[in-house]
């Protein structure tokens, strides 16, 4: 007993220590970062800019894009705020007890609040919503950043990301990652790799959520505990306490706040993802605070609010809708020709024969069965489309360290991103695979990434009513590098990728073509390439009629989309859709191998990737 | 665990809840396979034929009645330079329509010898590997 008490005094010695320790190295780091020496942290000052992109890369207005959102958000959160509070508090009745008549909309509202609280973030600049605007689906809202560097920049300026800000709508339907062996594929799970795989929390949504706010390239918190310890201070802190039963009352150490101001990946940090010393009864309440946190944001996310299946095609499932001839005619090809609901599941049992040249019969009539109330155009699982590399990414360009010694991609122009495979193999830049028994299946899915719902792929503020040029338009960006820029390009990559492809990189399509039109640069990863796509044999006529299916599939059609109306931007004009984006095109580097942490790691692509 | 211990009965209900599979949707599950049942016989309609050249790879492609079975579905193309043994295997995947009569096969074949004559058939397969064992004629083609 003796000797157990003197080990956990050694232990706590050591706590102490490293506490000690890591409070000092962050004074040092921090006053380095903010050119200060007197130790202590001054919020107003924001930390040196992060600028390793060569001129062109950050957009032109970026500062002022970024303000813009902030405002907008902070907009959102006081509305939010002032409906909670306006709501009749739930009662706690029942056994099991249920928070009764208001406790799911005070649960929603409290996941709407959560979601547009900037305050989550090392310099409280950051809210979720930041990436994920209504107006477009929850997907990004700054048009410059959709038009060239795809991922958004996170907490620290300029960090971001590799991947585009996927839309919110109907992620919560995804379920917990699987691997059903009866179709050798993985379905489920939420980002474009599928790492949030919902293992603990039963929900792949709200596991999700638990990413951003410690992305080093987002939120940058450094620590999930700093969710509790904000939370603490927040003025809905008593709405959180009384839905989820959380006493918001952890003591955290004097250094919590200078710890919290600190963005994750700085080098003070070494590889602790703790460094919030807590007691082990505080940090497992923090965890809990965290996963309660997670799940509100996600009721939000499946309420009405985001995922409201109020479409025009939901309308015409109801026969309250008339689709027009170019829509039905979209329709028809979306499930035939096209093959389109062979992965964006429509919900119909059966399908038109498709036409000549592929089969034998002329269009015939729609046999199917009652569709589904609420299909969700997607089969949750994964394919590898064959995407060119972006070279626009601002992924490629963060191969020097910041201020705080991080540097989110050492191998610059040496990644590849191989999707779902990297996370299979637990590889760099994702999260480690909680389950052994998957990573034999990397090989089958290097350059695999999450099949999007179609639904809200067309969604625009209203003032910028598509997405399509000449518009006026919202530019948005589309799949996981924001290569397309519009529905026309996407469904003409779909029909012509394999009708035009060039064994060169993005940027240098031969002279007397067109890159997207005509001329479709090689894969990123060749590997897994999905050959269910790429010579469709549609007409131009035929693309368009698709776009304008895709179009019946926003929200908003049946009842008003929430804060739709938010956008304070600016529309684009002109130009054509076929070539949207073209203007920002430049020449891919010469790339080097693909670097050996990312390629070279077992079990080996099927195929080496160059 | 310990936290549950020291809160309210109620919270303990809402703990559970929250941290069970509550939120799984049985309906999304549903959406994610539907495998229609297995083809007896699968026949090609059309080809096979190269589709395009492209210095060392090349697209084949084929049609065939929908051999059911499961969505996820290979093509596969056996070929080789001597016509009787088609030594190497080229696979590609797709996701069969269960709605549509008709399938469309095609696969990437990479690796290819320039000014090389190939002699190759097809076949496909479900995800698990298992062939479909579609007849093919024998056919051939000179890359370039």
């Amino acid at each position: 007993m003796r000797n157990r008490r003197l080990i956990a005094l050694l232990i706590a010695c050591v706590a102490v220590a490293a506490s000690l320790l890591i409070s000092t190295q962050l004074s040092s780091a921090k006053n380095e970062a903010a050119g200060k020496g007197n130790g202590k942290h001054d919020p107003d000052t924001p930390p040196p800019i992060y600028n390793p992109y060569p001129p062109g890369i950050l957009p032109s207005d970026l500062d002022s894009e970024i303000a813009r959102v902030i405002r907008e958000v902070d907009n959102v959160e006081a509305e939010a705020l002032a409906q909670l509070r306006a709501l009749p508090p739930p009662t706690l009745t029942g056994q099991p007890p249920i928070l009764a008549h208001t406790g799911q909309r005070a649960n929603v509202l409290l996941g709407k609040v959560l979601n547009f609280d900037k305050n989550m973030s090392p310099f409280a600049t950051r809210a979720f919503a930041f990436c994920h605007m209504p107006y477009v689906g929850f997907s990004g809202p700054i048009p410059s950043v959709n038009l060239t560097m795809v991922a958004y920049p996170g907490s620290v300026r300029f960090r971001a990301g590799k991947r585009t800000a996927q839309r919110y709508t109907y992620a919560p339907e995804f379920p917990v990652l699987n691997h059903n062996d009866t179709q050798a594929a993985f379905f489920g799970g939420n980002f474009w790799d599928s790492r949030a795989t919902g293992y603990l929390l039963g929900s792949p949504d709200a596991h999700q959520a638990q990413g951003p706010p410690v992305d080093t390239q987002e939120h940058a918190l450094p620590d999930t505990a700093c969710i509790a310890f904000r939370l603490e201070s927040a003025s809905y802190k008593s709405f959180f306490e009384t839905i989820w039963g959380d006493e918001l009352d952890i003591k955290f150490p004097h250094d919590t706040e200078e710890i919290c101001e600190t963005p994750g990946g700085a080098s003070v940090f070494g590889t602790d993802t703790m460094p919030i010393k807590l007691s082990p009864s505080d940090r497992a309440r923090a965890n809990d605070v965290y996963d309660h946190w997670a799940q509100s944001l996600d009721q939000y996310e499946a309420s009405p609010d985001v995922s409201a299946y109020s479409s025009k095609f939901d309308a015409f499932l109801a026969n309250a809708a008339t689709l027009t001839a170019d829509e039905m005619a979209g329709y028809k090809l979306f499930r035939g020709k096209a093959n389109c609901n062979s992965c964006h599941l429509d919900g119909r049992s059966t399908a038109p024969t498709p036409p000549p040249p592929y089969g034998e019969l002329p269009n015939s009539e729609d046999t199917g069965a009652e569709a589904s109330t609420r299909p969700t155009f997607t089969c949750f699982g994964s394919s590898n489309l064959g995407l060119p590399l972006n070279p626009r990414d601002a992924i490629f360009y963060q191969n020097k360290p910041d201020s705080f010694g991080f540097t989110a991609n050492p191998f610059g122009f040496g990644f590849r991103d191989l999707g779902l495979g990297t996370f299979l193999r637990s590889g760099p830049g994702s999260w480690p695979n909680p389950n052994d028994t998957w990573t034999p299946f990397a090989p089958t899915s290097d350059g695999q990434m999450q099949t999007s719902t179609a639904r809200n792929v067309a969604m625009t503020p209203p003032q910028c009513p598509t997405t399509e040029a000449p518009g006026p338009y919202f530019q948005k960006e589309f799949f996981h590098n924001g290569y397309i820029k519009s529905l026309k390009q996407l469904v003409h990559f779909y029909n012509t990728r394999d009708v035009y492809p060039f064994d060169v990189t993005s940027g240098h399509c031969p002279s007397g073509t067109i890159e997207k039109v005509n001329c479709w640069p090689r894969p990123e990863v060749k590997n897994n390439e999905d050959m269910t796509i790429g010579k469709l044999g549609l007409s131009e006529t035929e693309e368009n009629q698709i776009v304008a299916f895709l179009q019946t599939l926003t929200d908003g059609f049946t009842t008003p989309y929430p804060d739709i109306n938010k956008f304070t931007g600016v529309c684009a004009r002109g130009g054509s859709a076929a070539t949207q984006g073209n203007e920002v095109l430049i020449p891919t580097p010469p790339l080097p191998p693909c670097a050996s942490a990312i390629c070279d790691v077992a079990p080996l692509p099927t195929m080496p990737i160059p | 665990m310990n936290r549950l211990l020291l809160i309210p009965t109620a919270t303990v209900a809402l703990t559970l809840i929250a941290t069970g599979n509550f939120f799984f949707s049985p309906q999304a599950a549903a959406q994610a396979t539907s495998s229609p049942k297995q083809t007896s016989r699968v026949h090609i309609t059309k080809g096979p034929a190269l589709e395009s050249a492209h210095g060392d790879w090349a697209i084949f492609t084929w049609t065939s009645n929908n051999p059911g079975g499961s969505d996820e579905h290979f093509g596969v193309v056996h070929y080789g330079t001597d016509p009787k043994n088609l030594s190497q295997t080229a696979k590609s995947h797709i996701r069969l329509n269960p709605a549509h009569s008709y399938t469309v096969f095609r696969v990437r074949v990479d690796g290819l010898t320039p000014k090389t004559t190939y002699y190759y058939k097809v076949d496909s397969a479900n995800a698990s590997g298992a062939s479909d064992k579609v007849p093919s004629p024998l056919k051939t083609f000179m890359t370039q």
